[in-house]
């Protein structure tokens, strides 16, 4: 009896110290609030031990989503990416009536926060911080900057981002609040209870019916899509798509790339490829390019072997070119290479993909039979068409024919660069292998 | 900065109309982060006719960061710690449960309504919410005779010991 008397009198004790550890416990969270554009490798990379079907499934991204950014986990990761990929669009649309547009039906949301019962000099300050992002926008634009690296600034700024989070958590929650008939059902508790503890709060991380919410609160009216794309065990060899709108239109969709309790945003080619078209930049080249130079192609020898390679296609450092600002950004996976200045970034196998036949890939798991029927993986079957875009062609190794043939020879370097994983100068060098489901390391 | 103006807004606004039963002023006029907050023992309560002073210490991240709370006055109540700290953390007052578009006032009046209300729940001090919970006689006796002790008009061994913490 006394015994158990004790046994209860030290665990209580234990439980209040836990509590008190628990109450305290601040998540020891790394790395910007919103990174710079990444190559969405590193996230096939993360997976490349995992679960066979996440291995795929993440190999496969990196190729319909070759860029990616990393959003800190704190708690806001869900809105901050949301409204990151908002004013990044609105940014790259380069349209001035468009911001003062979007900026001014922003503000004429706070309609909804006084219906709500928020007082204007409680919201004016996060709103204030909402208007200022507006501005940098629009200033950008009309100066001609191209670098969107004052948006992340201003979303890693905490005092500002902060402001604009709860900004739109109040937008959000007002928005429940008017409208609880979308939403109850969805709710396990009283719409007002669950925008007061879920939306309101400081870091609570944003859930489905919030986003939800968000999405057609707020978002949807600027013409903009989102999609989330679902990275899970569920069967399939991709990421699943799930749109929250109903169009989504390319180069203005907020695309999130969503792990349990986590989401990041990711990028299809073409939107960084069109809106950035400063990609020549790194090459020293003029825009003064020759035309696509069909001889060329046969001086091109396009090997199986070579496009055997696993990873080769797959490396977004081939298929991008990087921010012309920070130039080795999207080359991330291997930012102590000696190689990377080196001309044989110029190599670039991405013309294949549009008239070459290509072989299964051993790292990508076997494509349904249709997919066999038309001699590509499936992955790839979804890319653009490469030849009728303009500005891609000039990435391709033949509009440099000149400058290669004087320095390398075109094909063996695939092979033998170290940018390709399977050469053992690689930094993330594997071995090719061919049992998809032996263990990678 | 914004919370300075925030800060400031709400300061005067309490300044000019405060709630029932509290009163607040800075405990420096150059630092507006710092409030002295005088909290009276809600009546019908063991903490009745007991002047508490409160240490109010807003974040310079207010509002995306709760305000702390911290007792001077030593009060028996299982939702303050029993220390020289004096420290409430609990409900709205948690970095988790904050929301930035609480108010001030709305901070000092769950105190006072936790006065009314321990939430024995969340108590910080176990034995006491013990007390509360099975003895609720002696917890009042126990409460009320601190509050006679520390928080009534004898103010000498009172505010001779709130200089001592402030100053600590």
């Amino acid at each position: 009896m006394s015994n158990s008397a004790n046994a209860n009198a030290l665990s209580t004790e234990e439980m209040e110290r836990f509590q008190k550890l628990s109450n305290e416990f601040e998540p020891d969270v790394k790395g910007p609030a919103v990174s710079v554009k990444q190559s969405s490798h590193n996230i096939a990379l993360e997976y490349a031990n995992a679960d066979p079907t996440l291995a795929a499934k993440t190999s496969a991204l990196a190729l319909t989503h070759p860029t990616t950014r990393v959003m800190r986990g704190d708690g806001n990761c869900g809105w901050r990416a949301v409204i990151f990929g908002y004013f990044e669009i609105l940014f790259n649309l380069r349209d001035p009536h468009r911001v003062q547009a979007e900026s001014q039906r922003i503000k004429n949301l706070n309609g909804l926060l006084d219906r709500v019962g928020h007082q204007q000099d409680i919201y004016e300050i996060f709103v204030d911080e909402t208007m200022d992002i507006f501005t940098q926008t629009l200033t950008a634009i009309q100066n001609g900057v191209h670098d969107e690296s004052f948006l992340v600034e201003a979303l890693c700024n905490e005092n500002q981002s902060n402001a604009v989070i709860t900004h739109f958590r109040l937008l959000t929650s007002a928005w429940m609040r008017l409208n609880p008939q979308d939403y109850q059902a969805f709710l396990s508790l009283p719409v007002d209870q669950y925008c007061s503890t879920r939306i309101e709060t400081v870091r609570t991380e944003i859930d489905e019916v919030g986003l939800q919410a968000l999405v057609v609160g707020i978002i949807k009216d600027a013409g903009f899509g989102v999609e989330i794309l679902y990275l899970d065990r569920s069967e399939g060899d991709a990421v699943t798509p799930h749109p929250l709108t109903t169009a989504t239109p390319a180069g203005a969709t907020i695309r999130l790339l969503y792990r349990p309790g986590h989401y990041d945003l990711l990028y299809r080619p073409e939107v960084e490829v069109n809106i950035n078209p400063m990609v020549n930049y790194q090459y020293g080249m003029t825009t003064n390019y020759a035309p696509w130079d069909q001889g060329a192609a046969h001086n091109f020898e396009i090997s199986p072997q070579m496009m055997a390679i696993p990873n080769l296609m797959a490396d977004p450092a081939f298929a991008m070119g990087p921010d012309p600002m920070s130039p080795m950004s999207s080359v991330s996976p291997a930012p102590a290479s000696p190689y990377q200045p080196s001309p044989t970034h110029e190599m670039y196998p991405t013309p294949i993909q549009s008239h070459a036949p290509v072989p299964a890939v051993p790292s990508i798991p076997a494509p349904s039979p249709p997919a066999v029927q038309s001699s590509a993986p499936k992955p790839m079957m979804s890319l653009p068409s490469r030849t009728s875009d303009g500005p891609q062609i000039r990435m391709n190794p033949f509009a440099m024919k000149a400058s290669l043939n004087r320095a390398l020879p075109v094909t063996t370097p695939f092979k033998n660069s170290p940018y390709n994983q399977a050469h053992f100068q690689n930094q993330d060098f594997e071995p090719i292998h061919w049992e998809p489901s032996d263990s990678r390391r | 900065m914004s919370s300075q103006k925030r800060i400031a807004k709400e300061f005067a606004e309490l300044s000019a109309s405060p709630p029932d039963g509290i009163s607040v002023e800075l405990a420096d006029e150059a630092n507006i982060y710092e409030w002295k907050v005088c909290i009276d023992g809600p009546e019908g309560s063991p903490y009745q006719n007991g002047k508490f002073l409160v240490k109010l210490n807003m974040p310079t991240e207010y509002p995306f960061k709760p305000p702390t709370i911290s007792f001077k006055t030593k009060i028996y109540h299982p939702n303050v710690t029993n220390d020289d700290k004096g420290s409430m953390c609990l409900g709205m007052l948690r970095a988790d449960e904050w929301k930035p578009s609480s108010k001030i006032t709305a901070v000092l009046q769950f105190a006072r309504q936790l006065l009314e209300e321990p939430m024995p729940d969340d108590a910080v001090e176990g034995r006491i919410a013990e007390q509360y919970n099975n003895d609720r006689k002696r917890y009042e006796e126990v409460a009320r005779e601190w509050t006679r002790r520390f928080a009534m008009a004898d103010h000498f061994h009172n505010t001779a010991r709130v200089k001592e913490v402030q100053f600590n």
